[in-house]
Order: C-alpha cells, then sequence, then structure tokens
C-alpha cells in the first residue's frame, strides 16, 4: 500500500510518497516556495516517483492538502491530484492544512489542546483547535489574531503555524501562556499522506477550503434608466 | 503513419472545456468530442467575468468535464497522442487550473504536454473546420482581442493591425452593460438590432478610411452612451434602435478595417490570402459574418468562419492546436509557466496581449 502526497497550499512545494505498511517516507522532497508551485509541482512529482522506482498504478490513493492557504496554490495541489486521480483510476483526498499541522502534536501527546495557526495577513489568521483524540474544538474559520487568540484562550494550549507568532503575541492578559508556540511554515508532508490514508475519500473530497469568500462586487454602475 | 488523438483543455476565461480531436497525417481535422461547461450563471451577478470566482469554478469541474470529453471520444488516456493545454493569454487563476491539470495527466499517462497559445489556438480552428491553407488573413475578435494577423504558417503569426482601445466583444458588452441587457451581451446586442432601425442614430465609424489597419471602439461606445443618455428614459425602440445603429457602425468598421489589412497582407505576403479567416466569439454575429462575406469577394479571397461552438472558447481548438504542433514535433516541458499575457506576435509594438 503506497500513498502519493502533495501540499502547494503554503510556503512550501512538497511531494512524498508513503509505505502504509511499514509507514516510512519511500520518496520525497519539500522546498521552501512562495511562488512558482505550478512550475514546480509536478516536475518534483516525476522525480519523486523515479527515486521511489514507482508508478502511478502502484498508489492506492492520492493525498493532497486543500487549504486554507494561498489560493493559488492549493488549486495547484488540488489540479495535479485529481489529474493523477483520473489517470490512476484512484481516488485524490483532501487534507487540510490545519489538521496536517495540529495532527503530529496530538499524535505525540492529546491531552492538551492545540491550535492551528496560518497567516491569511491583514492581522488575521485560519485557525481550528484541537482536542483529545483530535477532536475539534473550533471548527476552521478566519478570525482576527485577537479573536483566536481569545477564542484559544484556555488551559495548556500548544499554538502551532505560521500564524501561531501572531497568535500569541495577541493572547489576552490575565489568561494563561500558551504552552508552546511552534511557528512552521507548512506542514510535514509525511503526516499529509497519514491523514490522507486514513480520510474516508467519500467525505474528503479534493476540494479547495477557502474560508474566505471570492473578491468580487456586482458591478451595477453605468446603466442606463429605462422606461 | 496513423492520427494523432489530442486531448485539449481550455480554461483560460469562464468556460471550462476540453475536446478530443484527430489529425491525420494529410492535415485533415476533425472533432470526436467536445465539452463545454459555461460559467455564466456564475459570473452574471457581476455583469463580467469575475477573475477569482473563475478560478473557483474551474478547480471544481475540470476533471469532470475532462472524464466525460474522453467517455465520448470512447478512449484512455493510453490511447492519446498529447495532452494540449491554453497555458495563456488569460485570467491567470484558471490557466494555473488548466495548464497544471495538463501536466498532471501527462506525467500519468506517459504522453508528450503541449502548452498551446489560446490565440494561436483561435487562429488555427479554421484549418480544423475549413481545411484553409497558408497564408491567411486573420480577423481575431473576441472579448479580450480584436486583431489582424497573417497567419503564415503553425508558429508564424505577424500582427498587421490591433484595436487601440476596447476589444470588439467588449465593446458588445459594454453597450449590452449600459443598456441593461443581460450578460454575456453580445448576442443580446445582436437580437435587439435585428429589431431596431440601424439608420436612427448616425454614430461615427472610427479610423474608417485609414490607412494603418488598427481598430478603434471606444469613441463608438461613447457616442451610443451619450445618446442614449440623451434619450434616457429609454422605451423598447429606443434600444433596439441603438444596438441596431451602433452594430451598423461596428459592421463598417470592421469591413474597411478588413480592406485595409489585406492591402497590407499583400506587401507582407508578397501574395493574396487564401481565406479571409473570423476568429473569436464576435465571429458568431450574424450581421457581421455576412458583412464580411462581401469583404472577402472584394479582396478576391473566400472567408471561413468556424461555427459558432468553435468560434467561442472550447477544448476542440486547444486540442487541434496541440494536435498541429505536435505533428511538427513541437511539445513542451513540465516545467512550462502559465502565462497571463502572451502576444502571439512578439515583435508587434504595444501588443495588448
Ligand atoms: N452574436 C454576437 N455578436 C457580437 N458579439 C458577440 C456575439 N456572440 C458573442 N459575442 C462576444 O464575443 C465575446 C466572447 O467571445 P470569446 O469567448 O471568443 O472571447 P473571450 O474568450 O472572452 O476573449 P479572449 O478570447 O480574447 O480572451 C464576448 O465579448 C461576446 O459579447
Ligand atoms: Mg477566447
Amino acid at each position: 500500500m503506497y500513498i502519493l502526497a502533495l501540499d502547494t497550499a503554503l510556503t512550501a512545494c512538497s511531494v512524498a510518497v508513503l509505505n502504509l505498511e511499514t509507514d516510512s517516507v519511500v520518496a520525497g522532497d519539500s522546498v521552501f516556495m512562495e511562488r512558482g508551485h505550478a512550475e514546480a509541482l509536478v516536475p518534483m512529482v516525476e522525480q519523486v516517483l523515479r527515486d521511489a522506482r514507482l508508478h502511478f498504478s502502484d498508489f492506492d490513493r492520492i493525498a493532497v492538502t486543500v487549504g486554507p492557504g494561498s489560493f493559488t496554490g492549493l488549486r495547484v495541489g488540488i489540479s495535479a491530484a485529481r489529474g493523477f486521480a483520473l489517470v490512476a483510476g484512484k481516488p485524490a483526498v483532501g487534507v487540510t492544512t490545519l489538521a496536517a499541522l495540529a495532527t503530529p502534536f496530538l499524535a505525540f501527546d492529546d491531552s492538551l489542546p492545540v491550535l492551528a495557526a496560518i497567516d491569511a495577513r491583514h492581522g488575521h489568521v485560519f485557525m481550528q483547535m484541537f482536542g483529545t483524540g483530535g477532536r475539534t474544538l473550533i471548527a476552521p474559520r478566519i478570525a482576527s489574531t485577537k479573536e483566536a487568540a481569545r477564542a484559544a484562550a484556555m488551559g495548556g494550549v500548544r499554538l502551532v503555524g505560521s500564524g501561531a507568532g501572531l497568535v500569541a503575541d495577541a493572547w489576552p492578559p490575565g489568561e494563561q501562556a500558551p504552552v508552546s508556540c511552534e511557528t512552521l511554515a507548512a506542514p510535514d508532508i509525511a503526516w499529509i499522506a497519514r491523514l490522507g490514508a486514513a480520510a474516508d475519500p467519500a467525505t474528503a473530497e479534493p476540494k479547495p477550503l477557502y474560508l474566505r469568500p471570492p473578491d468580487a462586487k456586482p458591478q451595477d454602475r453605468a446603466r442606463i434608466a429605462r422606461v | 503513419m496513423a492520427d494523432l488523438l489530442v486531448l485539449g483543455i481550455e480554461t483560460t476565461c469562464d468556460e471550462t472545456a476540453a475536446a478530443v480531436v484527430a489529425r491525420a497525417p494529410s492535415g485533415a481535422g476533425h472533432v470526436i468530442s467536445n465539452v463545454v461547461r459555461s460559467q455564466v450563471e456564475e459570473h452574471s451577478p457581476y455583469g463580467g467575468v469575475v477573475p477569482e470566482i473563475a478560478a473557483r469554478a474551474h478547480v471544481e469541474v475540470l476533471d469532470i468535464v475532462i472524464a466525460e470529453a474522453m467517455r465520448q471520444a470512447g478512449i484512455g488516456f493510453s490511447d492519446l497522442s498529447g495532452i494540449a493545454a491554453a497555458a495563456g493569454p488569460g485570467l491567470i487563476g484558471g490557466v494555473i487550473v488548466g495548464l497544471t491539470t495538463a501536466k498532471a495527466l501527462a506525467l500519468a499517462a506517459d504522453r508528450p504536454l503541449i502548452a498551446v497559445n489560446h490565440l494561436e489556438a483561435h487562429a488555427l480552428t479554421a484549418r480544423l473546420t475549413d481545411g484553409v491553407a497558408f497564408p491567411y488573413l486573420l480577423l481575431l475578435v473576441s472579448g479580450g482581442h480584436t486583431q489582424l494577423l497573417a497567419v503564415e504558417d503553425v508558429g508564424r503569426y505577424r500582427r498587421i493591425g490591433t484595436t487601440i482601445d476596447d476589444a470588439v466583444g467588449e465593446a458588445f458588452d459594454k453597450v449590452a452593460k449600459m443598456l441593461s441587457l443581460p450578460y454575456p451581451g453580445g448576442p443580446e446586442v445582436e437580437s435587439q438590432a435585428l429589431r431596431g432601425d440601424p439608420e436612427r442614430f448616425a454614430f461615427p465609424r472610427p479610423l474608417f478610411g485609414r490607412r494603418e489597419p488598427d481598430f478603434s471602439l471606444s469613441g463608438l461606445k461613447t457616442a451610443v452612451r451619450v445618446e442614449a443618455d440623451r434619450l434616457a428614459p429609454l422605451t423598447d425602440t429606443d434600444v433596439a434602435d441603438l444596438c441596431a445603429s451602433f452594430q451598423a457602425s461596428v459592421v463598417d468598421v470592421i469591413c474597411d478595417r478588413v480592406r485595409a489589412g489585406a492591402r497590407q497582407f499583400r506587401d507582407i505576403a508578397g501574395c493574396g490570402p487564401t481565406a479571409l479567416v473570423v476568429a473569436g466569439g464576435v465571429g458568431a454575429n450574424i450581421a457581421i459574418r455576412l458583412a464580411l462575406q462581401k469583404t472577402a469577394a472584394e479582396i478576391g479571397t473566400r472567408i471561413a468562419v468556424p461555427p459558432p461552438a468553435l468560434c467561442t472558447d472550447n477544448g476542440a481548438m486547444i486540442a487541434w492546436a496541440g494536435a498541429e504542433r505536435l505533428a511538427r514535433g513541437l511539445t513542451d516541458t513540465l516545467t512550462i509557466s502559465p502565462r497571463a499575457r502572451w502576444p502571439l506576435d512578439p515583435s508587434a509594438t504595444g501588443a495588448k496581449a
């Protein structure tokens, strides 16, 4: 059982092949990248497959991050995953960046909650709070760093993600400070593969999770009155 | 040698499209399947294409559209000779979705990738539908482009003229919008024009009679606005007459500019064009088609206008351009970039796209 995992939703371009029986990464690559995912991703997959000596027909499924993240970046990953899936005749499954960031911490110790926070610019973060057994305590949403900190300020929280430091800086005075703050730019690709392997293809669809409406205003000016 | 079978993907604007096209060694082509999913409904509340909404819609449905095109063609990915996608010019968010999907298909199916210029696809469609030989005079009239080009070969395009402001389709759309006609405006203006009086308003014919075969539409659009403002509130007859008079002016201008273009063509190519080819969505306009038929006869050539379904954005034209390139050994690597701007004739100055 092999799984191919892709991530271009944040500031990395990452590809890995995970052997599910041995829980080991057979081959993989990850490069810090702010733009250029559309050029880099598919050649990186080609190279990783060559390193792994595997072909698309060897995969049980393809896992891809669906966001939240850069709209363009997540569409690159999803387009590629759905294209590979179409030819291979295997399912593509979506994994959220928030779950992929939080899960390694929960796997290590799930007695303390984890807040995954991704910098969404303009003083906002994409956030989700996880508790025991990976249960969602606060559903994925976009919030100001202040709102995020206020919502997350319960005992012994761990923060992770590119927005972790921003949330920590906005922590309400008098509340117990976060026990850890890990400013990670992008999730670990091996965990994306593991989450993809565990996901139910019927519900974990490879569809974007934007958390932000498109920037568009209806255009009504420039019309001339009619009888 | 067997036929080339190419899958084509189009996502540069507001249609998500995929098609399979065959090209025989003789150069003859035919469309095997052609699936288009329009986003008109998503954009119509905004009165125009919203880039982020377009990109979101493309990524939701592209794989489904491709699967349907393959199903209708009754073939598998291993039967394809190549996979083509429009790599620009256009709205970059959509182009990224189409090109990335094509790269993934090409890698997984182990087939060559062909990155097609969307304008080149419009330019070559008449070879698929009408078997037109090189060199020919191309009038490209769409929502984003208004150009006259000498098409000398696959990959050899020389721009003879272009609009200095609005594209013709854009002018149709803007006139429709100011008259509160539904989006997209071109077909609406045309159907209004059928019921109106083309002589009620004497709108300007910008650049008419000039030697340089360029276009200008914005003054005409403004003239329509001034007249409409003067008449407001507009009756149904006013709207029909404004549309008819506007379209009459566009028809006159286009025919005059094509005549000027044909003279330049002779200077450049040393011979007359084998055909006057009309491409782009405005080519669906019957009044423009009929008038250009006469113009073609005047300049001593025939007219070739692909059917409306192949004039507006579609996957078949991308597949066909891909097949034409593939037949000449022109393929691309998986690192190729999507392009928002990509002029067909890069040497042309001030190329709008
Ligand atoms: N019957 C018609 N009469 C006039 N204009 C029309 C007609 N039908 C469509 N159009 C115009 O054609 C344009 C759409 O054509 P097309 O899809 O080729 O352009 P586009 O893809 O928007 O632009 P481009 O190809 O330059 O990026 C619109 O501006 C539309 O109003
Ligand atoms: Mg077009």
